[in-house]
């Protein structure tokens, strides 16, 4: 890292911003997208799902493209995570809805990374079995429960992270989580799974 | 066990694939839209030249009209102006 880099590394958003604005500073905004790519695309991808990966990844790139030609508009009144997070979900949920009837990149290749060498071919097939309707029923929740779902399991961000990236309490993420698991618990019964 | 606790087993296990990453090169990808949208400093000498180009144009043209017709060209265009402007904002930030 040079030494540019670093000392723009330790500087605040609103700070990265104002260079950004005032003297067309492109460290700065190089800056600003490596804090939040990795955070942007989870976002995407956890709205997308798991066969939109690389959907997931324009939207990122879009994102960071809009950021560019928005930063003038950033008012400062909301944290720039927030406000960066909100362009995010909404661009993600736009791409969702054009994608949605588009055939998913992967689908089996999903289920075959858990094939585990201690189960035998039907325990396997009835576990593949419970995963895709799990995956079906995931589809079915209001974007919001998803979203949180797939940020908490698949992608391993904390509740604090999740919170900030859904602009919600931590609290409410909670209550999303433990919702969602409630109407998956209901769905699956309904198709004949057993959480068991 | 509680069907809460359950349910998270069931999530974690079915979500247990690797997570996603970007792939290499995404900051340079970034970089090269946001610098292909960007004018050059020449490009923006031009543009400023022509605006205060054109404005003097104009105010020698409208020099002998009535009041009531320079009102009446700059409420025609002024919406107009700040229209397209509003619009070019909007391309530029949905693509």
């Amino acid at each position: 890292m040079g030494a540019e880099q670093a000392s723009y590394a330790a500087q605040a958003d609103e700070w990265l911003v104002e260079r950004c604005l005032a003297a067309v500073d492109e460290a700065a905004f190089a800056e600003l997208v490596r804090r939040y790519r990795s955070l942007v695309f989870r976002l995407a991808v956890s709205i997308l799902g798991q066969e939109f990966v690389p959907e997931a990844e324009d939207v990122a790139q879009d994102v960071m493209v809009r950021m560019h030609g928005a930063l003038a508009s950033f008012r400062g009144e909301a944290k720039f995570g927030s406000w960066i997070y909100r362009i995010a979900f909404n661009h993600a949920l736009n791409v969702k809805a054009r994608v949605r009837y588009r055939a998913p990149h992967v689908s089996d290749d999903l289920l075959a990374t858990r094939a585990s060498a201690d189960r035998g071919p039907e325990e396997q097939l009835q576990h593949d079995r419970r995963t895709r309707a799990v995956h079906d029923c995931i589809a079915e929740l209001p974007e919001v429960y998803q979203s949180a779902l797939r940020l908490h399991y698949w992608l391993g961000t904390s509740v604090s992270d999740i919170a900030a990236m859904l602009d919600a309490p931590e609290n409410t993420v909670k209550s999303y989580l433990h919702r969602a698991r409630q109407l998956l618990h209901a769905m699956l019964a309904q198709r004949g799974f057993d959480a068991r | 066990m509680h069907d809460d606790d359950l349910m998270d087993r069931l999530l974690r296990d079915a979500m247990a694939s690797e997570p996603p990453q970007l792939s290499p090169g995404f900051d340079a990808r970034v970089l090269r839209r946001v610098r292909a949208r960007r004018l050059t400093q020449s490009g923006r000498w031009l543009i400023a030249a022509y605006a205060v180009v054109a404005c003097v144009v104009t105010a020698w043209l409208m020099r002998d009209l009535p009041v009531t017709a320079i009102v009446a060209a700059l409420v025609m265009s002024v919406p107009i102006a700040a229209g397209t402007r509003a619009y070019a904002r909007r391309i530029a930030l949905a693509d």
